[in-house]
């Protein structure tokens, strides 16, 4: 198993003159799977794409070995694959025309099918459900790792609108891929799910508020700090 | 459709068109004595096809680049920066504009590329009223400047005119067309390698920049590729609208979004109604000849309408 793919020390994110992110620091060995959670406005999304290498940045940070926001997008995407939290398309492309766009339609049609939208190929984008389409573009992100040994999974919100098979489905891919040495990192609202990952990450207002293994760092005490909630109203 | 017959069907049609559109003249249709009529009408054809095929592909390009259906160069003000580049020269120095071949398609370039420049730099972002309100703007300024050097350069006014109204076919000859027609080929081809980008592209930026893709510098190669088709369409043929919104709605239609189809399809579709037009233009009022943009005006505006009923 590979150490540190995914590293992070103090990193920050300045969008506008607004400081989204504020020394966030984070590592992710390969194998390991890291869920990242927070309130609305904590910074997630934020966090995923500056470790995507799409927002520029300052501290440090390596992933798959670069700098992402040094090394050039082509190499970046070759070690690493990012799904946003709501993929959009311009045009009405037919699903099975994605698999072609990204590269790969053999390695595309099987994560179709190991989703469960492998008789959705035939049909337009427009055809889908919300569900089905965020299915479709996280098959994309899978089919773009071809090679997960040594590589980084950055999926925000990965489970989000899918049913409770396909959220399942989701969950045994990143389980797969973290198995085949992959470093996963997840942004999810989805405690139950962020549960089940080797390591969470607590953001709020931007920074770090807690890290760890998931039953110590997911306490009531944190809980209710950050959501305002007691812990059996978030389970 | 698959994309074979799709092609074939146009390779077909584009060719019973360039028959038809080398017999039709004033006098009716005929190829002349040993078919001399067919060597003076041989320009005027060309420059038809190439124009089209650069304004066909050039919108597939627009289109593609600013994520929007509504994108075309007559409409976002790129074919008015042309008029306006080769105005510039003509009002600045009409002597040297015809001494050098390539004056005038560098002026259309230059004048097509600035108006690329700002409708990025104030129109992009997604929204269909912000691009297409800039592209307004670009237009109602460059047409402005068009008329005031128009109406102060005597010997120049008319040609503007025809330039504005889209009626420089007429003049084709091997002299003038040449550059324009090779320049239109070479934006054409280069611009087919950008398909898989472009793909990624409707995506959005991030998705796109998360599957390897050069988002600026794609940006680039194909905002400069267009606004080169524009150009050298515009010194064929002047300023014509909808072909280039047209042609790759009609592509998409008939093959489905992918670029790769999509490019190529539109310049074959961009070449046959813009060959059509100017052939119907000349062919069912041999006395009175309506120009290209015109006919092409009457089928586009409708559907123009009918897109942006369903537009973001």
């Amino acid at each position: 198993m590979s150490e540190g793919l995914i590293e992070a020390l103090g990193l920050g994110v300045e969008i506008d003159r607004r400081r989204i992110i504020d020394g966030v620091s984070l590592s992710a060995a390969g194998g390991q799977t890291v869920a990242v959670v927070g309130p609305n406005g904590a910074g997630k999304t934020t966090l995923l794409r500056a470790l995507a290498g799409l927002l520029p940045h300052d501290g440090e940070l390596k992933v798959a070995g670069h700098d992402p926001s040094i090394v050039d997008v082509a190499t970046c995407a070759q070690n690493r694959a990012y799904c946003a939290q709501k993929p959009v398309s311009a045009w009405d492309y037919r699903v099975s025309d994605l698999g072609e766009i990204v590269g790969d339609p053999v390695g595309y049609d099987a994560w179709l099918e190991k989703l469960r939208l492998g008789d959705c190929a035939g049909r337009r984008l427009s055809e889908l459900s919300g569900g089905e389409q965020k299915g479709a573009h996280l098959a994309m992100a899978f089919a773009s790792l071809a090679e997960p040994f040594g590589g980084a999974l950055l999926l925000d919100e990965p489970a989000s609108a899918l049913d409770l098979s396909r959220q399942e489905a989701v969950r045994q891919a990143i389980v797969a891929f973290a198995q085949a040495g992959a470093a996963c990192v997840i942004a999810t609202h989805d405690l139950s799910f962020a549960r089940r990952c080797d390591l969470i990450l607590v953001l709020s207002e931007g920074r770090l508020i807690a890290a760890g293994e998931p039953a110590s760092t997911l306490t009531p005490k944190v809980i209710s700090e950050v959501w305002g909630a007691s812990a059996s109203t978030v389970s | 459709m698959t994309a074979t017959k799709a092609f074939l069907a146009g390779t077909f049609l584009l060719a019973v068109l360039v028959a038809l559109s080398l017999s039709v003249g004033p006098q009716g249709f005929g190829w002349g004595d040993g078919g001399t009529l067919i060597m003076l009408r041989s320009p005027r054809v060309l420059a038809a096809l190439a124009a089209g095929l650069a304004l066909g592909i050039g919108g597939a390009a627009q289109q593609g680049v600013f994520r929007n259906p509504l994108a075309d160069p007559g409409l976002t003000g790129v074919f008015g920066g042309a008029l306006f580049g080769i105005a510039l020269l003509l009002g600045l120095s009409p002597e040297s504009a015809w001494q050098r071949a390539w004056f005038i398609p560098a002026a259309a370039f230059g004048g097509a590329l600035g108006t690329s420049a700002l409708l990025v730099l104030c129109g992009s972002g997604g929204s269909t009223a912000r691009l297409l309100l800039t592209g307004l703007g670009l237009n109602a300024f460059t047409a402005a400047g068009t008329l005031v050097i128009a109406s102060r350069s005597g010997e120049s006014r008319e040609l503007l005119t025809n330039g504005a109204y889209g009626d420089w076919l007429g003049m084709a000859t091997i002299e003038l067309t040449w550059l324009p027609v090779l320049l239109c080929a070479t934006a054409a081809i280069l611009l087919i390698p950008t398909a898989r980008s472009l793909d990624l592209l409707s995506f959005g930026e991030d998705a796109a920049r998360g599957f390897g893709c050069e988002v600026g510098t794609v940006r680039r190669k194909a905002i400069l590729l267009t606004a080169l088709a524009a150009a050298a369409a515009t010194c064929l043929v002047g300023q014509v609208a909808f072909i280039g919104l047209l042609a790759p709605h009609l592509a998409r239609a008939l093959v489905g979004p992918r670029h790769a189809k999509v490019l190529p399809l539109s310049a074959l579709l961009g070449a046959i109604l813009l060959l059509g037009a100017d052939t119907a233009g000349r062919g069912l009022w041999p006395q009175a000849p309506l120009s290209a943009a015109a006919v092409s005006a009457v089928i586009g505006a409708p559907l123009f309408i009918w897109i942006a009923r369903g537009a973001p």
